[in-house]
């Protein structure tokens, strides 16, 4: 393919300076890590601490205003016990399963649309970025009335072509759809990255296409979608972590119960309230790395598949 | 050293400097926003978190100028916290981490369970010094207050339960609008009477149970149960009337299919979207803050109160919650703490506060003062003060709380029998408690 | 000509989908500046009224009056606009290095950044508030800008990628001229990277503008308190303003559209490598 050849030739130059391995102190490892630095220091002090506390923590009954006993693994036995930890897993994952590529799909798309070099472009992608300024408790007050299904506007539509629209946020079953369709809105954030990450594809690509004679369709899935992969990853990882950590919307909508019949009781809701309303925040930090577990493994096999479709254009 | 580090250099230094700058800003902030004991021109600062604006920051800033005319060596720093009123993150890490405020405001409820977690002092023997007794208010406030047989605050507001319904919406469907339903017969087939369906939807509900403050607390102490035994330090919740209140709720759910139902409650919010202003709901049960609530949005609503109806049609109950002051574990300023929650709590400060506010007073004389005893409506929700219920004061309150609220989500929308579904509760409960033993 | 037809009819296309999707898209953003036009009573009417009748700018003006509304947005301008200076001058160092540098111990660390988001910050905000408390920075702002001049995962991992996009090509050619590392990165992988170095700014300003856990905890005298406290104090006891309320969050939002606005042109252009040496 014409374009894996450009950039396999850009790459074939080696460099003339050799660098020593042997050594750790070599100037190689130096200019690195000193360059890391302040993250490493950020690390030390702001996330190692408190997790290794985390962790200390998911071993007892702490409780943030008693330190609480040790207890082993009387946390994550119970927890295994615990009828509510099981439906927030399944709900989590369901929301995930849907909501990650069903948010992919859409976020290239949509990117891909306004990163046309039309008119009017600057003023699409500002109404698509919009609802992510829009403060949360507004957001789960608006839904609720538009999802309303007496005079919600989206029945009312769907009365238009005679459809009987469901209870939506009231229904158990429409529920978690409902609100895979509002966190839908949120993609503007993800759009934006897609965006940026058009910026990091060189023209000269796009003519050598053109005079290969590509059409729309073939510089899209050989030119465009190659390149896009740094940035699809990263949406990929951190829209898995997003989904599994869904806290913020059905906490507000729900006031915190999960209704109807826990069908959006999500695994940091449950977190939350057992940390600060139960006085449980042993039980809610083992919740927390049993989340750090699966969450890891998920990412796992997204990192090793990511050898196969990731392209890095440096390599 | 090449131009490009140099830039760089710059401009970390520049940040530096600005963050420098900030720092000494900042601590100076510290300094002077401090909570030491000594204070300033020799006043004892004393540090009040609240989460209170409007009228009823009014209330409280009226509170504070009268309590330091009398009491001029101290000052009273009113704060405002964000933080919530079941999860308060902010005074919880305030607490862990040594630096509480001298005192807050919380709500009643949860001091059973600070309490039992020791993040709140023992005010027992300020109390007793003070001459303030059981008696000073009423019975369930106290009680509130109170764990294990020591006082952790200060009661400064409270509330009841009535039946609310819509006078013009009775004359309507043929029913005596001054005689609303006693049993608990008579609020079904009234309730059936102002119903208007239409196809699936619901033009008019005549009552939803379990909407507004219908919780299973409420309908389990209005069909006699109760909810703990002090005796056995164990909760009841499927204490058999309880278990019979659960059921009506679950047939009254059936008979109008609850997802309909779902439909019509969700997204009608709090005050401003209520149903019953709109006409669309009938009868609900609620409190005084629905009262304010009517006066503000729809004042020409022609409504009436009555106690909530019984099976038997007598031995009316009702429940009540309410605010207080408590002083946590930590506190620097106890004693000028103390005196501002005994001003806050005493006759003269909730008349003041009460009287800006309009909510009740914990004080059965200062609500007769204010004329809440005289006005047609509010005279209701006073007369049923002194026999009112409080929730149950245990080390697991909100799990409680939310147990009781799943219950009824659980039986209403077919999960289980409420039999069932309350034993497990029960049992979930006391296992928990067994566990702060 | 055939090409230029079908291509006007691309963009047609195009266009009708924008539009139709851009109806959904823009409804939050309506209903939020409708409402915050409209007095108490007509916000949550049935059958529901997008227009408000009349227009009451009015809330604009009492919003600032209920709570001290310049005191919050100075304190919330200072503490963004500081956090993301930091986050824009440390993330893209620290993505070069886990990008293009090689040196021990590189791939491990970004696991572990990495791995780091994965456990939900309600379990990791109690220790690092005892941390902070043990340092005396509560009841300061510091733990809201400092922790940004040290690196914020999201964005180290997003400034890796793009890093990581860019060819190895303009490095060794660099080299071969005699360019150090720091000199290379500054000049030539950091205008590169300019479209990923903005958007991490505008995410990390979006962030500390609408961040309420933050200040709810470190920020205890009410002369500091954000924006997002403040707003808080629209919601009490009694009922919530919500007009006022949508009225603060609209004008909080107008900042953010206009940087967004103007970064755009900054994506559209795109790199070449002709243009540089």
């Amino acid at each position: 393919m014409r374009v894996a050849q450009l950039t396999k030739s850009a790459t074939d130059t080696q460099p003339l300076v050799l660098t020593k391995k042997s050594s750790f102190f070599n100037k190689s490892n130096i200019t690195g890590w000193l360059f890391a630095l302040p993250w490493i220091i950020g690390l030390i002090i702001f996330y190692v601490f408190p997790l290794g506390s985390s962790i200390y923590f998911s071993f007892t009954t702490y409780s943030i205003l008693q330190p609480g006993e040790f207890v082993g693994l009387d946390n994550y036995k119970e927890l295994f016990k615990d009828k509510i930890f099981w439906i927030s897993i399944y709900n989590t994952v369901y929301f995930a399963v849907f909501f990650v590529p069903l948010s992919i799909i859409f976020g290239v798309s949509l990117a891909m649309l306004l990163n046309m070099k039309v008119k009017g472009m600057a003023l699409y992608r500002t109404i698509f970025f919009l609802p992510t300024l829009v403060p949360h408790v507004a957001l789960a007050v608006l839904w609720m009335w538009l999802l309303n299904p007496g005079f919600g506007l989206v029945n009312g539509m769907l009365d238009m072509i005679g459809i009987q629209g469901p209870a939506w946020l009231g229904s158990e079953t429409w529920s978690k759809p409902s609100l895979i369709l509002m966190s839908l809105w949120g993609i503007g954030q993800a759009v934006i990255i897609y965006l940026a990450g058009f910026g990091d594809i060189p023209e000269e690509f796009y003519e050598a296409a053109e005079v290969d004679g590509a059409n729309w369709f073939q510089k899209t899935f050989y030119v465009t979608l190659p390149l896009l992969t740094p940035v699809i990853f990263f949406n990929l990882v951190m829209g898995t972590i997003g989904a599994f950590q869904q806290f913020t919307l059905p906490y507000t909508m729900t006031n915190g119960q999960g209704t109807p019949a826990n069908s959006l009781t999500f695994y940091v809701m449950y977190l939350y309230d057992n940390g600060f309303k139960f006085f449980k925040m042993g039980y809610a930090s083992a919740m927390a790395w049993i989340l750090f577990v699966i969450i890891m493994a998920l990412t796992a096999v997204i990192f090793l598949t990511s050898k196969r479709w990731v392209h890095y254009q440096g390599k | 050293m090449s131009k490009s580090v140099k830039k760089f250099g710059q401009l970390m230094v520049i940040s530096i400097l600005a963050l420098s700058l900030f720092l000494a800003g900042c601590s100076k902030d510290q300094a002077s926003g401090g909570n030491k004991g000594g204070g300033k021109d020799g006043k004892t600062e004393v540090t009040f978190w609240h989460g209170m604006t409007d009228i009823t920051l009014n209330g409280l800033e009226e509170v504070i100028k009268e309590f330091e005319a009398k009491n001029p060596d101290i000052k009273i720093k009113a704060v405002y916290s964000a933080g919530g009123t079941d999860t308060d993150e902010k005074l919880l890490t305030a607490i862990a981490g040594g630096n509480p405020p001298d005192i807050t405001y919380f709500d009643r409820f949860n001091i059973g369970s600070w309490a039992s977690q020791g993040s709140l002092e023992d005010i027992s023997e300020y109390a007793a010094n003070s001459g303030i007794t059981q008696d000073s208010y009423y019975p369930f406030a106290w009680e509130e207050a109170s764990y294990k047989g020591k006082l952790y605050g200060i009661p400064t507001t409270t509330d009841s339960r009535l039946l609310f319904y819509n006078k013009d919406l009775f004359t309507e469907v043929g029913l005596d609008p001054e005689n609303p339903p006693k049993t608990i017969d008579e609020l079904t087939a009234a309730a059936e009477k102002l119903t208007i369906k239409d196809g699936n939807r619901f033009k008019r509900i005549g009552f939803i149970p379990w909407y507004g403050q219908g919780q299973l607390y409420t309908w389990g102490w209005v069909f006699g149960g109760e909810f703990y035994d002090k005796s056995t330090d164990k909760v009841t919740l499927n204490d058999p009337k309880i278990v019979e209140a659960l059921q009506w709720l679950t047939d009254y759910a059936n008979k109008y299919n609850i997802e309909n139902i779902a439909s019509f409650t969700d997204s009608q919010g709090s005050g401003d979207m209520d149903p019953f202003l709109t006409g669309q709901l009938a009868m609900q049960i609620s409190g005084p803050w629905t009262v304010s609530s009517i006066q503000k949005y729809k004042p020409d609503l022609n409504y009436g109160v009555t106690p909530i109806p019984t099976p038997t049609g007598t031995d009316f109950q009702t429940w009540s919650g309410g605010w207080s002051i408590v002083m946590p574990k930590g506190a620097k300023n106890k004693d000028a703490a103390w005196k501002f929650m005994e001003f806050f709590g005493s006759p003269e400060g909730q008349k003041i506060f009460s009287g800006i506010v309009r909510d009740f007073s914990v004080i059965e004389s200062v609500n007769a003062d204010l004329g809440f005893t005289e006005d047609p409506i509010l005279k209701e929700f006073t007369a049923i003060l002194p026999v009112s219920h409080y929730r149950p004061v245990i080390p697991e309150g909100n799990l409680l709380w939310n147990e009781q609220t799943a219950a009824v989500e659980k039986a209403t929308r077919g999960k289980g029998t409420p039999q069932e579904i309350l034993d497990e509760a029960t049992d979930k409960v006391n296992k928990a408690l067994e566990k702060k033993q | 000509m055939q090409a230029g037809v079908k291509k006007k009819f691309q963009i047609t296309i195009a266009h009708l989908v924008l539009i139709v999707a851009s109806i959904f898209f823009v409804i939050p953003f309506v209903w939020l500046v409708s409402t915050s036009l409209k007095p108490l009573t007509q916000i949550f009417t049935f059958p529901p009224e997008w227009i408000p009748r009349p227009f009451q700018w009015d809330n604009y003006v009492r919003a600032t009056e209920y709570i001290p509304f310049f005191t919050y947005l100075k304190n919330t301008v200072v503490i963004t606009v500081i956090s993301t200076l930091g986050v824009v001058l440390t993330c893209p160092l620290v993505a070069y290095s886990f990008a293009k540098l090689r040196w021990k111990g590189r791939n491990v660390l970004f696991v572990v950044t990495i791995a780091v988001m994965m456990i939900p910050g309600q379990v990791t905000m109690i220790p690092l508030f005892l941390i902070f408390n043990k340092m005396g920075w509560v009841g300061t702002p510091l733990p809201l800008i400092v922790p940004a001049f040290f690196g914020v995962p999201f964005s180290i991992f997003l400034m890796r990628q793009f890093f990581m996009g860019l060819p190895d090509t303009l490095r060794d050619a660099a080299k071969i001229d005699g360019a150090g590392e720091f000199r290379i990165y500054w000049q030539i992988m950091v205008p590169l990277a300019r479209p990923a170095i903005l958007a991490i700014g505008l995410f990390q300003f979006m962030g500390a503008w609408t961040d309420f856990l933050g200040p709810l905890l470190y920020l205890t005298d009410e002369h500091q308190y954000t924006m997002s406290l403040g707003l808080q104090q629209f919601q009490n006891q009694k009922g919530t303003e919500w007009g006022l309320m949508m009225a603060v969050s609209t004008m909080m939002t107008l900042p953010i559209i206009v940087m967004f606005f103007f970064m755009q042109r900054t994506f559209i252009q795109g790199i070449t490598f002709s243009g540089i040496k």
